[in-house]
C-alpha cells in the first residue's frame, strides 16, 4: 500500500535510487545485473549437464513408469550428447565442445543443474523465466529490480533491452513489460536501427540555438505557472524530466558509440566476425551501459519461433541448430567475463544466463528412431550465473542418469529469483507492490534463496 | 495499514487492542464495520461477567466459545492442512486431537494439552490471549467442553488476519441520512454533507470554488477527455443565471464524446486487447466491436446491471441480437494461448491458467473480490473457499475465444427493399425461361427430327459418371471415398466438411490438360471449394477447378500458391444452385489457360507462364477437394453429375460439344444463344443484365447481415472438478457450478446439475451477480464513479473490498451513493450529475500546507486534487487545440503499427500516423498486446494484457523526450500555427492569444503576449506551438 501511494504522488521524475523505499534490505553484493536470455531451450546434456549414462543408454528406449509429457508427445529413442564434454579449468567444471570459449573461462561460472519449469509451452515457460508467472501481464525481474533499487544515472533508463538482430522474441515488447508497475520500470528496447531510444531527437532538424531557446521558453512558461498555481510537487518533477531528458540526449549517443573502443576489445568481442559481430556488439555495449549506471541489461539470444529457426529450439537437429546459436554468443559472452574481471567489475556484477526449459534425453522421433531433433523438457535443464556473491566453478543440483528430471536439490525460477534479488540486497519477501488483492512480488508466495551457491 | 489524515503509519494493519487514536480522523472508527463488531463482541465476551462452568450449553458455545476459535485459532486450525493436523472446526475434529494426542479433555484443563498451550501462551503464537477470554477456554473445559453446532465456520468472523463474512463490504447496504451541515454553498447535495461533516472532524475546512474557466476545463477533460472550445468557453461565462453550471453538465454528459472518455476507464478495467498475446499474438480484427459496444452503452446510459448482464451473457439472453452477442467480448478481452501442446495435461494445466484470469477479472471487475486466489487453496485474506472457486469457475468454462459470424437484423426499410427484389427477381427469371425454354424446345425438336446436328463430343483419357460407384468408365483406377463422401442418384455428394474422393496415382505424365465437371453447388456464397483436381499426392502441387476462393460466386483456375491462378473476369454464377453448371479448364501449351462454362467461353483466355508437368505415378485426381489436406475453405459442398480429364487442350468447339453431350436433353447456352433473333437476343441480354444488378444489390444487402465478430464462443463446459493444490493431475469433487457464499443477495445455490449447459451457468451467474441485493455489485461501480471524478476512489483499491483491499474514507457516503445508484435504476448520468454539481467537485485545486500537514493524500477532499491527462487525454487534447481531430464515432478504429507475420509470430512495428483515420481518438487505436504505442506507454497506458482498475501518473525523461521530439508533435504544431494564421490573422500578438485561449482555455496576460510574442519572432508561430504542447498548463487540469 505503501508503494502505491508514493508511486500515485508522482512527485520522483527520475529513478534514483529505488522508487520502492527502504532498499537495500542487507549489504549487497551486486549493483547490477546482466541477463542473457536464450530463446528456445538450450539442451543441458548437450552444454553444461554432463551425463556419461547417455551412451549406453543411446539407441535405448526411455524406461519410465510414466509417459513423459512433451510439448509434440512423440516419444523416440535416447540419444547420447552430440558434443563431447571435458572437464575445465581449476574448478574442473564439466562444459561440453558447444561452448569452447565459455569453457575457457568456466571458472568463473556458477552452473545451476536442477532447474525446473511448469510449463513445456515457449511462451508461458518465458514469462515464468522472467516474471515468475505464467501469463502476460506480470512485471519482469528487470523492473522489479528497476522498482527497487532505481538507477545509479538519471541520463539513462534503469532497465534496457537488447534484442537479437534477427527479430524480436515471440510476443515482442511483452517480454519486458512493467506489467502493473509504474511506467517508467518497462524496459527500454534500444533500436537496431537510428537512434537507440524512440523519439531521442527531434523528429526534425533544428539547430541548437532553436532547440535551447525552446527548453528555455518552456522553463519560464512552466516557472510562471508553478507561481500561479502554487507549489505543487508534480510540476515541479515534470520540469525536471524536461531537464533529464537533455541529459539522457547526450549520455544515449556516446553510450552506444562503440568505435570508442580499441580495436583489440572490438576483436575480443567479435564484432569483426560476422557470426559474432551481433551479439558482440551488444555484448560490448552492455558493458559500456553498466559503466554508466544503467542497473538491468537483458539480451537475447533468439526471435521468434517457426522454421527456419532463428532460436534454439532444436526440434529437427540439435546438433545443426546449437552449432550455430552457440558460435553467435560464445565468444562475445567470454570475452565479457573477461573484459568484466578486468576491469573489476565482476565483482559487483552479476551476470545470468538463462533458457526457459531445457531439451529432452530422447529425441523427437518415431518410438523406434533416433531422431536429430530434441523436445521441450520442463522436468530438468541447467542455466548458469557468474560475478557477484557466487561460488564460482561450481555445479549445483542434478539431474538424473540420462538428464531427463531434477532429482537432487531442484530449484524453481522463484528459487532462483529470490537468490538473484538476494544478490542485489533484496529480500524478495519484501518487494512488494500491491495489485487487486494482493501484495505482488516476483516470488509470488514461493521461492528460498539458494544459499549454497553464495560465498 | 496508514491513518487516513495523517499518513502515520500503524504498527498492524487490524490491531483492535491499544491502537493509539488519531485526533484527526478517528483512525480507529474509519478502521473497519468489521472491527467495530469484532470489539463489540468481544465486549460482550468479557463483561458479560464469568460464566459459570454448570452454565456453559452448547447454545453458550456457539455465542461465547465458537466465536474465540473462529477468529483466534481456525487461520491455522482448519482446512485441508491443519496445523499439528488438530482442526477446531469441529467438534469431532476438535475432540480427536492432533499430532500429540487428544487435545480436550472435558472437565480437566489441567489434562488438557489445548489449555496447557493457551494458559502459557504458546497459542495463538504472535498474539496470545487476554485474561478474559483464557477464562472463557478454561471454564468451558470444566463445564464438559460441550460443543454447540457441529461445524464453525472458518469464514464467520474477520480475525486480524483476514476477512470473515462480517467484514465490512460484505454486509448489506445500509441507509446512512446525510448528517446536517450549515457551510453556505454545502446545504443542497448530500455529497457535500458528508464530505464536509470528515472535514470538520479532522480541523479541515474546504477549499474555495474553483473559477469558471478551470470548472469547464476540469468538467470537459472528466467528462468528455478533451478541452472546451473556446466557443463553449464563452458561452459558459457569459451565461449568468444560477444555473449556469448545472446547464454546462447537462450538455457536457449529453455529448456523444462522454462515451468515448468513460469507456477508455471500462476498457482498462477489463484489460482489452486486440490480439491474443503469448508467443503467436494473433491480431484479432474484430474485436473493435466491443469497445464500440461500450462507448454506445454508456452514451445511451444503460443501466449498470444491464450492461453488466449483457456482457456476461448477452448471447444467451439476446441471441439473435448482435449488439447482445458484442458485449460478450468482456469475456474473452483478454490474452489467450492459441499454442497448445499435443500433450493432454499440458493443455488442461493451461486452459486452468486461463479460467483462473477469467474468474479473476469476472470477481475483481463486478464484485471487487478476488476470487481467483483461491484456486490453489481457500483464499488466504477472504471467505472464498478454494471449493467455492471451483463453482465459480465452472460458471465460465463454457467460454472460449473464437471469431464469430454474426447476423445483423436488417433494417424494415431493407427487409422490404429485398423482398422487392426478389419478387422482382422471380418475375425476370421466368420471362428469361421462357425465351431459354422454347428456343431449346426448338432445338430438341429438330435433334429429333435429324435437322439439327448433333455436334461429337471429344473423348476424354478418363471419364467419372459416377453411376452407382466410383470407378472411371475409360481407364481402370480405382478411386476411395472419404469423409461422407458417396453416390447418390448419379452423383457425387460432397458435405463441404470432410468428403472428398481421390484417385490411385495416373500412370502416365501428364502436360497439357483439360479439366471438366458438371457441378450443382449447396450454396453460392461458399468459398474455395474444389470440384476436381489433379494433384501431387502431397497436394502440395495442384491444378483444379475452385469455386469462389479469391471473388464471391466465381470459377477460377485454382492453384498451388496462385502461381497459374489469375482472375477469368467471367460472370458470377447465378444458377449452380438451381441445376448443374458445366465447367472446363483448358490449359495450353504455352502456359494459357482457359474457361468455359456451360460450353461458352468464361470472361478471358490469359497466360500463366508455364505449363505444370504431373509426373507418372506421383499424381492423383481428386474431387470435393482443392487439395490435400482435408479441411480448411478447400471442400466443396454440392454434388458431381459427371467429370472428365483430358491429357490434352481441347478446342472451344470441342468443350462445347462435351457441354452438350452431358445429357441428350442438354442444349449449351452458346447453341440457345445461337438459336435466338436479334430482337430475342437483345431483349434475353436485357434480361440477364437487369438479374445480375438486382442480384447484386441483394448480396450487399444480406451479405452486410453477416458481420464477424471477436467473442464468446459458447461451448459444453463439461464437468468441473476440484484440483487439489490447483494440480490438474489431482483432481477431487465434482462441483456444481455456483456463487460465493461471502456474497448476500441471490442464493449462491443456482440449482444446476455439474453438467449443466453453458447457457443455464452464464444466465444464473449474470443474474447472481447483478442482484438488487447484492451490495459489492453498487458499492464496487460507484467507488469506480468517484474515483475517475476524484483522482481516488472513497477505497482506494478499486477492484478489491476484501481484507487486503483499502477502507473507505467516507463509509456513510459510499453506502448512501450506492443506495442512490440502486434506486435510480443503475443508471451513471445521474450519478455524475450528483458528483460533478457538488461543491466538493467544484472546490479549488490551490495547494493549502497546512491543510496537507493533516491529510497529504487529500482523502477528505478538503481541495480537488490536480491531476495530470492520460496518455489519451494528451493525445486528444493535442489533436483538437491543433485543429486535426476527426471526431468521428465509433468505426473500426485506426492503427498506428505494421503488423506482420515472422516465423508464425505476429509482430507489430510503430509507424507514424497519417490520413484522417489516424486523427481519430486515441480509444479507437487498435491495441495488439506485442504492439504497444511507445507515445502512450510513456505516458502510463496501461498493458493491455493485466487489469488496470487505477492507473499510475508517472513523470519520466522519457516522456519528455516523447512530447518534445515525436514526428506526430511536429506535425501537429505546424497545423497547430496553420490553424492560428487561419483564425487570428498574421499579428503575431493575436495568434498568441489564441493559442492561450485553445490550449490552456484563458486569455494570456500582457507579459506573456509578449514573451511569446518575442519567440515567435525569431523561431516561429510552429515552435512556439510545439512548446505550449509541452507545458504543464497543458499537461494539468487543476
Amino acid at each position: 500500500m505503501a508503494s502505491l501511494l508514493m508511486s500515485h504522488r508522482n512527485s520522483r521524475a527520475d529513478a534514483v535510487p529505488g522508487e520502492a523505499r527502504g532498499f537495500p534490505h542487507h549489504d549487497p553484493k551486486a549493483k547490477r545485473v546482466i541477463h542473457l536470455c536464450l530463446c528456445g531451450g538450450v539442451s543441458h546434456i548437450d552444454s553444461f549437464d554432463y551425463k556419461p549414462e547417455l551412451a549406453a543408454f543411446h539407441g535405448k528406449s526411455l524406461q519410465a513408469e510414466e509417459r513423459p509429457a512433451t510439448f509434440f508427445n512423440q516419444i523416440g529413442l535416447i540419444r547420447k550428447n552430440d558434443w563431447e564434454f571435458k572437464q575445465r579449468g581449476e574448478s574442473g567444471l564439466w562444459v561440453s565442445d558447444l561452448f569452447p570459449h565459455l569453457a575457457e573461462v568456466a571458472d568463473e561460472l556458477t552452473v545451476i543443474r536442477s532447474m525446473v519449469a511448469e510449463s513445456a509451452n515457449h511462451t508461458p515457460a518465458t514469462f515464468e523465466e522472467n516474471s515468475g508467472f505464467r501469463l502476460n501481464g506480470f512485471p519482469v525481474m528487470g523492473s522489479w529490480i528497476s522498482y527497487g533499487l532505481g538507477c545509479e544515472t538519471d541520463e539513462l533508463p534503469s532497465y534496457v533491452v537488447l534484442p537479437d538482430a534477427r527479430g524480436l522474441p515471440a510476443g515482442g515488447t511483452i517480454n519486458w513489460s512493467n506489467g502493473f508497475l509504474p511506467a517508467q520500470h518497462q524496459g527500454v528496447a534500444f533500436q537496431t536501427k537510428g537512434p537507440a531510444i524512440h523519439d531521442l531527437f527531434p523528429a526534425r532538424e533544428l539547430s541548437d540555438t532553436h532547440e535551447r531557446a525552446s527548453r528555455d521558453l518552456l522553463t519560464r512558461i512552466n516557472q510562471s505557472h508553478l507561481e500561479t498555481v502554487g507549489s505543487e510537487d508534480a510540476l515541479r518533477a515534470r520540469m525536471r524530466s524536461y531537464e533529464l531528458a537533455a541529459k539522457m540526449q547526450l549520455a544515449v549517443p556516446m553510450v552506444t558509440e562503440l568505435n570508442q573502443e580499441t580495436a583489440a576489445t572490438r576483436a575480443m568481442y567479435g564484432l569483426d566476425d560476422e557470426a559474432t559481430a551481433d551479439f558482440g556488439s551488444r555484448c560490448l555495449l552492455t558493458r559500456r551501459l553498466l559503466e554508466k549506471g544503467v542497473r538491468f541489461v537483458q539480451l537475447f539470444s533468439g526471435g521468434s519461433f517457426g522454421s527456419p529457426r532463428i532460436n534454439w529450439d532444436g526440434h529437427e537437429d540439435v546438433k545443426e541448430n546449437h552449432t550455430r546459436e552457440a558460435a553467435r554468443l560464445d565468444q562475445p559472452v567470454a570475452a565479457l567475463l573477461r573484459d568484466l574481471r578486468q576491469r573489476g567489475m565482476l565483482d559487483d556484477t552479476l551476470v545470468l544466463c538463462t533458457t526457459e526449459f531445457g531439451r529432452t534425453p530422447f529425441t523427437q522421433s518415431a518410438l523406434d528412431q533416433i531422431g536429430a531433433g530434441r523436445d521441450h523438457n520442463m522436468y530438468g535443464f541447467s542455466i548458469w550465473m557468474a560475478g557477484a556473491g557466487l561460488k564460482h566453478g561450481l555445479a549445483y543440483g542434478a539431474t538424473d542418469e540420462i538428464g531427463w528430471k531434477a532429482v537432487e536439490k531442484p530449484v524453481h525460477w522463484y528459487d532462483y529469483h529470490a537468490t538473484v534479488l538476494h544478490l542485489l540486497g533484496i529480500d524478495h519477501e519484501r518487494l512488494t507492490y500491491y495489485h487487486n488483492g494482493i501484495q505482488r512480488r516476483l516470488t509470488n508466495v514461493h521461492g528460498e534463496v539458494l544459499h549454497d551457491i553464495l560465498t | 495499514m496508514r491513518c487516513f489524515c495523517t499518513g502515520e503509519r500503524q504498527t498492524s494493519k487490524h490491531s483492535w487492542r491499544g491502537l493509539p487514536t488519531c485526533h484527526v480522523c478517528r483512525f480507529r472508527s474509519l478502521e473497519s464495520y468489521a472491527t467495530v463488531k469484532l470489539c463489540t463482541l468481544l465486549a460482550c465476551v468479557a463483561f458479560a461477567g464469568p460464566i459459570v462452568a454448570d452454565e456453559v450449553t452448547p447454545q453458550d458455545f456457539d455465542r461465547h466459545i465458537a466465536p474465540l476459535i473462529a477468529q483466534r485459532c481456525l487461520t491455522c486450525h482448519s482446512g485441508s492442512e491443519p496445523k499439528g493436523k488438530f482442526d477446531l472446526s469441529s467438534r469431532t475434529t476438535a475432540m480427536a486431537g492432533g499430532e500429540s494426542g487428544v487435545a480436550i479433555k472435558p472437565g480437566s484443563p489441567e489434562e488438557s494439552l489445548f489449555w496447557e498451550n493457551i494458559d502459557s501462551d504458546q497459542m495463538p503464537p504472535k498474539k496470545p490471549l487476554s485474561a478474559a477470554e483464557k477464562a472463557h477456554f478454561k471454564t468451558w473445559i470444566e463445564g464438559g467442553a460441550h460443543w454447540g453446532t457441529e461445524k464453525i465456520d472458518p469464514f464467520r468472523y474477520s480475525t486480524d488476519a483476514r476477512a470473515g463474512s462480517d467484514w465490512w463490504s460484505l454486509q448489506p447496504l445500509r441507509n446512512p441520512q446525510p448528517p446536517t451541515t450549515t457551510r453556505p454553498g454545502w446545504t443542497s447535495n448530500p455529497i457535500d454533507a458528508f464530505v464536509d461533516s470528515k472535514l470538520q472532524a479532522a480541523g479541515l475546512a474546504p477549499s474555495n470554488e474553483a473559477d469558471k474557466r478551470t470548472l469547464i476545463r476540469r468538467l470537459s477533460f472528466d467528462l468528455l477527455g478533451l478541452p472546451p472550445t473556446p466557443e463553449e468557453i464563452n458561452k459558459f461565462l457569459t451565461d449568468t443565471s444560477d444555473v449556469a453550471y448545472e446547464n454546462l453538465v447537462d450538455r457536457v454528459l449529453a455529448s456523444p464524446h462522454y462515451g468515448e472518455r468513460w469507456a477508455r476507464h471500462w476498457l482498462d478495467v477489463v484489460r482489452f486487447g486486440e490480439s491474443n498475446g503469448f508467443e503467436y499474438d494473433q491480431p484479432r480484427n474484430h474485436a473493435w466491436p466491443y469497445r464500440n459496444w461500450v462507448i454506445d452503452a454508456l452514451n445511451q446510459d444503460m443501466p449498470y446491471d444491464e450492461f453488466v448482464r449483457m456482457q456476461l451473457a448477452g448471447d444467451i439472453l439476446q441471441p439473435n441480437n448482435f449488439d447482445a452477442i458484442t458485449a460478450t467480448g468482456f469475456l474473452v478481452a483478454g490474452p489467450h494461448n492459441t499454442t497448445l501442446p499435443a500433450n493432454d495435461k499440458m493443455r488442461m494445466s493451461m486452459a486452468q491458467d486461463e479460467i483462473e484470469d477469467l474468474v479473476g477479472i469476472v470477481g475483481q471487475t463486478f464484485l471487487g473480490l478476488t476470487a481467483n486466489c483461491a484456486r490453489c487453496h481457500d483464499h488466504k485474506f477472504d471467505p472464498i473457499s478454494q471449493k467455492e472457486y471451483y463453482q465459480l469457475a465452472a460458471t465460465l468454462t463454457g467460454v472460449t475465444h473464437g471469431e464469430r459470424s454474426v447476423q445483423v437484423e436488417l433494417s424494415a426499410e431493407h427487409q422490404q427493399r429485398v423482398v422487392d427484389i426478389e419478387s422482382e427477381l422471380s418475375k425476370i427469371r421466368t420471362a428469361r425461361d421462357a425465351i431459354e425454354q422454347a428456343a431449346r424446345s426448338q432445338i430438341l425438336a429438330e435433334r429429333k427430327d435429324g435437322t439439327a446436328a448433333l455436334p461429337e463430343p471429344p473423348i476424354a483419357m478418363t471419364t467419372w459418371e459416377f453411376e452407382g460407384d466410383l470407378r472411371d468408365s475409360v481407364g481402370s483406377l480405382t478411386a476411395t471415398a472419404h469423409g461422407s463422401a458417396r453416390i447418390e442418384d448419379g452423383c457425387l455428394v460432397l458435405d463441404g466438411k470432410d468428403a472428398w474422393v481421390g484417385t490411385q496415382p495416373f500412370p502416365v505424365d501428364l502436360q497439357e490438360k483439360t479439366l471438366e465437371a458438371w457441378v450443382q453447388l449447396d450454396s453460392l456464397d461458399q468459398s474455395g471449394g474444389g470440384a476436381i483436381s489433379v494433384q501431387t499426392l502431397d497436394g502440395a502441387t495442384f491444378d483444379a477447378i475452385v469455386f469462389g476462393e479469391r471473388e464471391p460466386r466465381k470459377w477460377m483456375a485454382g492453384s498451388n500458391g496462385f502461381v497459374r491462378t489469375m482472375p477469368f473476369n467471367g460472370t458470377e454464377e447465378v444458377d449452380a444452385r438451381d441445376r448443374a453448371v458445366h465447367f472446363a479448364i483448358v490449359y495450353h501449351k504455352d502456359g494459357s489457360i482457359t474457361g468455359y462454362r456451360n460450353g461458352t467461353l468464361y470472361g478471358k483466355s490469359y497466360r500463366s507462364g508455364d505449363l505444370h508437368t504431373f509426373a507418372a505415378e506421383k499424381f492423383q485426381v481428386i474431387f470435393g477437394l482443392r487439395h490435400s489436406p482435408v479441411g480448411g475453405n478447400r471442400m466443396l459442398a454440392g454434388r458431381i453429375q459427371r467429370a472428365q480429364l483430358y491429357n490434352r487442350a481441347l478446342t472451344a468447339d470441342e468443350v462445347a460439344a462435351s457441354a452438350g453431350v452431358a445429357d441428350r436433353n442438354y442444349v449449351s447456352s452458346a447453341q440457345m444463344l445461337a438459336r435466338l433473333s436479334p430482337e430475342q437476343r437483345a431483349h434475353f441480354d436485357t434480361l440477364i443484365t437487369n438479374i445480375a444488378t438486382l442480384q447484386t444489390e441483394k448480396d450487399a444487402l444480406t451479405g452486410s447481415q453477416l458481420q464477424k465478430l471477436y467473442a464468446c464462443v459458447s461451448n459444453n463446459p463439461g464437468i468441473t472438478r476440484v484440483l487439489n493444490r490447483g494440480d490438474v493431475g489431482s483432481p477431487a469433487e465434482e462441483v456444481s457450478p455456483a456463487g460465493l457464499g461471502a456474497v448476500t443477495g441471490g442464493s449462491t445455490d443456482f440449482g444446476l446439475a455439474p453438467n449443466a449447459s453453458d447457457a443455464d451457468r452464464r444466465l444464473q451467474l449474470a443474474a447472481w451477480v447483478t442482484h438488487p441485493d447484492n451490495p459489492l455489485f453498487a458499492r464496487v461501480m460507484l467507488n469506480r464513479l468517484w474515483q475517475y471524478h476524484f483522482g481516488q476512489g472513497m477505497v482506494t483499491t478499486p477492484s478489491d473490498f476484501g481484507f487486503n483491499g483499502g477502507q473507505p474514507s467516507h463509509p456513510d457516503l459510499l453506502d448512501w451513493l450506492a443506495q442512490a445508484f440502486r434506486s435510480g435504476g443503475y443508471r451513471l448520468k445521474p450519478i455524475h450529475r450528483l458528483m460533478v454539481t457538488s461543491a466538493t467537485y467544484r472546490q479549488s485545486s490551490a495547494p493549502n500546507a497546512a491543510a496537507a500537514q493533516i491529510d497529504a493524500d487529500n482523502r477528505l477532499l478538503w481541495r480537488k486534487t490536480p491531476q495530470r491527462l492520460e496518455a489519451e487525454e494528451i493525445r486528444d487534447a493535442v489533436l483538437v487545440s491543433t485543429g486535426q481531430l476527426n471526431s468521428a464515432i465509433g468505426g473500426v478504429g485506426y492503427r498506428d503499427v505494421r503488423h506482420f507475420e515472422f516465423k508464425g509470430s505476429n509482430f507489430y512495428e510503430s509507424v507514424n500516423e497519417t490520413g484522417p483515420e489516424a486523427l481519430r481518438r486515441t480509444i479507437y487505436r487498435f491495441s495488439p498486446r506485442g504492439g504497444r504505442n511507445p507515445f502512450l506507454d510513456t505516458f502510463d497506458c496501461p498493458d493491455p494484457s493485466v487489469t488496470t482498475p487505477r492507473r499510475a501518473a508517472t513523470t519520466t525523461p522519457l516522456q519528455a523526450l516523447a512530447l518534445m521530439n515525436n514526428a506526430l508533435v511536429f506535425t501537429l504544431a505546424d497545423n497547430f500555427a496553420d490553424r492560428l494564421q487561419r483564425e487570428a490573422g498574421e499579428t503575431t500578438a493575436t495568434q498568441v492569444k489564441l493559442v492561450y485561449l485553445v490550449a490552456y482555455g484563458r486569455e494570456a496576460d500582457q507579459q506573456e503576449v509578449q514573451l511569446a510574442s518575442r519567440f515567435v519572432d525569431a523561431h516561429g508561430l510552429a515552435s512556439f506551438c510545439r512548446v505550449i504542447l509541452n507545458s504543464n498548463e497543458f499537461l494539468y487540469v487543476q
